[in-house]
C-alpha cells in the first residue's frame, strides 16, 4: 500500500491542486457566473508565493495565505469590473484576464524570471498539510451544497431576477463567487509551485483554462464531488492513456466532446440521475410512487423557478 | 508608410478570420472555437497534399477552402448540432457548444502537431514566390495584396448578402430569435451548414495566405488567433459586418503600433486590453445594438 502511495506521490500532489484549480472554476459556475479567472488567480498565486518563498524565505503557511489573498484581491478588483457581463462575454473577459496574466509573466524580469521561470522553491510544506488544507477548502464548498445556503446559490445561478425579487443580494454573491474563485485559485497556484518547487510559463495559459474547465465539465458542475472526480480522472489519464502514445491529446478531445453532448450535468450528476431512476424502477410500488411524487415536487419547484 | 502596409495585411488576415467567426456566432449564436483549428487543418491539409504532389498556390487555395467548409461543417453535424439537440435551455446550450468546440478543436490540432512534430509547417512545396514591388521605398508583396483584395471581397460580399438578400434576412432573424423564425419557416439546420460552411472556408483561405505570407505556422497558432478574432467582434459589434472590418483592422493598427514603439513581447497583451475595455465601455461594440431581454 505505502510502495503504491510513494510511487505515486507526485500524481497524488497534482490531483490534489487539480482539484482545488477545478474549484477554482467550479464555485462560479455554480452561482451562474461563467468566469474563467481562477487559472488568472493561479497564476498570480503560483508567481507571487515563488517570490514569497524565495526573497523573503517565508514558510508553507504564511505563503499560502499571503498569495491566496493576493490573488483574491486582483479576483475581487477584476470582478467589481466584470460582474455585470453575462455567459460568452464573461468568459472570453475572463479568458483575456488569463492571458494578461501570462504576458505580464513573461515579460516580468525578475520577479518572474520570464520565459525560463522560477526555481529552487523549498518549504517546510508536507504532504499531511497538503491534504489538510485540500480537505478544509472541500468542507467549506461543502457547507455551501447543503441547506438553506444551498437553495439560494441555486436561485442566484438559475433565476437572478427571482432571487432579487426574494431579497437576495445577487451583487454580493456574484462578487464573492470572484473573490472565492480568487482565493481558491491563488491557493492551487501557491501549491503547485510549492509541490513542484518551480513554476513556469506553463502554469498560467490557454491550456491551463481548458484543463480546468474540462475537468469542471466532465466531472461535474454542480458539486465538490465532480471536481473530485474530474481531477482524478485528468490527473491519471495520461498515464492510463501511455499506451496511445503521442495520440493522448486525440483522445483527451474526443472525451471532451463526447462529454459535452452526452453528460450535460458530468459524471457525478449521471450517477445521481442513474440512482435516482434504479431507486425508480427497482423498489417496490409504494416506495416508487414516493420517489415520483418527490420528483414531481422537485419539477414543479423547478417550474416555479424558471417562470 | 511600411506600417501601413504591415496593418493591412495582417488587418485582413484577421478579418478573414474573423468574418466567419462573428457571422456564426451573429446569425445561429455558435461560438466556435474550433475555429482557429479549422485554420491550422486547412493549412495542414495543403502541407501534407504538397508532399505527394506539388501543386500551384491557386489550387490550394480552392483545397483549403473545400477543407475548411467540410471540416466546419463536421463539426455544426457531429458536434454543435447534437448538442443543441439535447440541451434544455439556449444558455445551457452556449457554454456546451463552447466546451464542445474547445475538445473538436484538439483532435485536428493533435494530428498536425503529430505529424509535424511540433514544427512550423510551410508550404515551401508547392515552388512559389511572392513577387515583391517597391514604391518609393515601401515594399509590397503579392500576397498582402491579395490577402487584402480577398478580405475586402468577402467583408463586402457578407455585408451585402446579410443586409440585402432575403436569405440574409432570415439568417439575421435567426440571429435575433430562432424560435419566431422557425416558425416564420425557416429552416434552421439548413441556414447552420451553409453559414458554418462560409466560415470554415473563409477560415481555410486565411490559414494557406498566412502561411504563404509568413512562410511557415505552427499547429498551436489557432489558439492564439481565436481569441485576437474574438477582441475584433466584439470591438466591432457581434452581427456587424463593417463592425468586424473596424474591430480587424483597429486591432492590427494597434498591434503594429505597439510592436514599433515597445521592445518585449507585450504585443499578445494588445487584444485582451481591447476586449476589456470595449466589454466595460461599450459592451454592444462599436456598431453593436443593445439587446433588449424581458425578464
Amino acid at each position: 500500500m505505502s510502495s503504491v502511495y510513494d510511487s505515486n506521490l507526485v500524481l497524488i500532489q497534482s490531483a490534489l491542486v487539480a482539484v482545488l484549480l477545478a474549484l477554482s472554476i467550479q464555485v462560479p459556475l455554480r452561482l451562474g457566473v461563467f468566469s474563467l479567472a481562477g487559472v488568472g488567480s493561479y497564476g498570480i498565486g503560483a508567481y507571487v508565493s515563488a517570490n514569497l518563498v524565495l526573497r523573503y524565505e517565508l514558510g508553507s503557511i504564511p505563503t499560502m495565505a499571503l498569495s491566496a489573498l493576493a490573488a483574491a484581491a486582483v479576483s475581487f478588483l477584476l470582478g467589481v469590473v466584470i460582474y455585470r457581463l453575462a455567459g460568452l462575454y464573461l468568459a472570453m473577459a475572463t479568458i483575456a484576464f488569463d492571458l494578461t496574466v501570462a504576458v505580464v509573466a513573461l515579460n516580468g524580469g525578475e520577479w518572474t524570471g520570464g520565459p525560463v521561470g522560477l526555481f529552487g522553491v523549498f518549504t517546510d510544506l508536507t504532504m499531511g498539510l497538503l491534504f489538510a488544507v485540500v480537505a478544509l477548502c472541500l468542507v467549506a464548498v461543502h457547507v455551501t451544497e447543503i441547506g438553506r445556503l444551498a437553495r439560494r446559490v441555486t436561485t442566484v445561478r438559475e433565476d437572478p431576477e427571482l432571487a432579487a425579487s426574494v431579497g437576495i443580494n445577487v451583487r454580493a454573491y456574484r462578487l464573492t463567487a470572484f473573490v472565492v474563485s480568487g482565493l481558491v485559485g491563488g491557493l492551487a497556484g501557491c501549491l503547485n509551485t510549492l509541490t513542484r518547487s518551480a513554476v513556469g510559463l506553463q502554469d498560467v495559459s490557454f491550456h491551463l483554462v481548458v484543463l480546468a474547465l474540462t475537468t469542471v465539465i466532465v466531472g461535474g458542475a454542480l458539486s465538490w464531488r465532480g471536481a473530485v472526480i474530474g481531477s482524478v480522472l485528468f490527473t491519471w489519464l495520461p498515464t492510463a492513456l501511455a499506451f496511445v502514445g503521442d495520440w493522448q491529446e486525440l483522445v483527451y478531445g474526443a472525451i471532451v466532446v463526447l462529454a459535452a453532448i452526452f453528460l450535460p450535468t458530468g459524471l457525478y450528476g449521471a450517477w445521481c440521475s442513474a440512482r435516482r431512476q434504479f431507486a425508480v424502477s427497482f423498489v417496490g410500488r409504494r416506495r416508487e410512487a414516493a420517489v415520483r411524487a418527490r420528483l414531481h415536487q422537485g419539477n414543479v419547484d423547478k417550474e416555479v423557478a424558471a417562470s | 508608410m511600411q506600417e501601413l502596409v504591415a496593418t493591412a495585411s495582417l488587418g485582413s488576415v484577421y478579418l478573414l478570420f474573423a468574418l466567419g467567426l462573428s457571422a456564426a456566432w451573429g446569425t445561429i449564436g455558435i461560438l466556435n472555437f474550433a475555429h482557429g483549428a479549422i485554420f491550422v487543418s486547412a493549412s495542414y491539409a495543403c502541407y501534407e497534399l504538397l508532399a505527394i504532389q506539388q501543386l500551384p498556390v491557386q489550387v490550394l487555395a480552392v483545397i483549403a477552402v473545400a477543407v475548411g467548409a467540410l471540416l466546419s461543417v463536421v463539426m455544426q453535424v457531429l458536434v454543435f448540432d447534437q448538442i443543441r439537440k439535447r440541451a434544455k435551455s439556449e444558455r445551457a446550450a452556449e457554454t456546451r457548444i463552447l466546451i464542445g468546440g474547445i475538445g473538436a478543436a484538439m483532435i485536428p490540432v493533435a494530428i498536425a502537431s503529430h505529424r509535424t512534430k511540433n514544427l512550423a509547417f510551410g508550404l515551401q512545396g508547392s515552388g512559389f514566390q511572392a513577387s515583391v514591388w517597391e514604391f518609393g521605398g515601401v515594399r509590397i508583396t503579392s500576397i498582402q495584396v491579395v490577402t487584402v483584395l480577398c478580405a475586402l471581397g468577402a467583408a463586402t460580399t457578407l455585408g451585402w448578402y446579410l443586409k440585402r438578400t432575403r436569405a440574409g434576412l432570415a439568417l439575421r432573424s435567426l440571429g435575433v430569435d430562432d424560435q419566431v423564425a422557425a416558425l416564420m419557416g425557416i429552416d434552421r439546420r439548413r441556414y447552420a451548414w451553409a453559414t458554418m460552411a462560409f466560415a470554415g472556408g473563409l477560415a481555410g483561405l486565411a490559414g494557406v495566405l498566412l502561411t504563404l505570407n509568413l512562410g511557415a505556422i505552427s499547429a498551436e497558432s489557432g489558439d492564439a488567433l481565436l481569441v485576437k478574432a474574438f477582441a475584433c467582434v466584439v470591438l466591432g459589434g457581434v452581427g456587424s459586418t463593417t463592425g468586424v472590418v473596424v474591430g480587424c483592422m483597429t486591432l492590427a493598427a494597434s498591434e503594429t503600433w505597439v510592436l514599433t514603439q515597445t521592445s518585449g513581447m507585450w504585443v499578445e497583451a494588445v487584444s485582451f486590453g481591447i476586449i476589456f475595455v470595449v466589454l466595460l465601455l461599450r459592451p454592444q461594440g462599436i456598431f453593436g445594438r443593445q439587446e433588449v431581454r424581458r425578464v
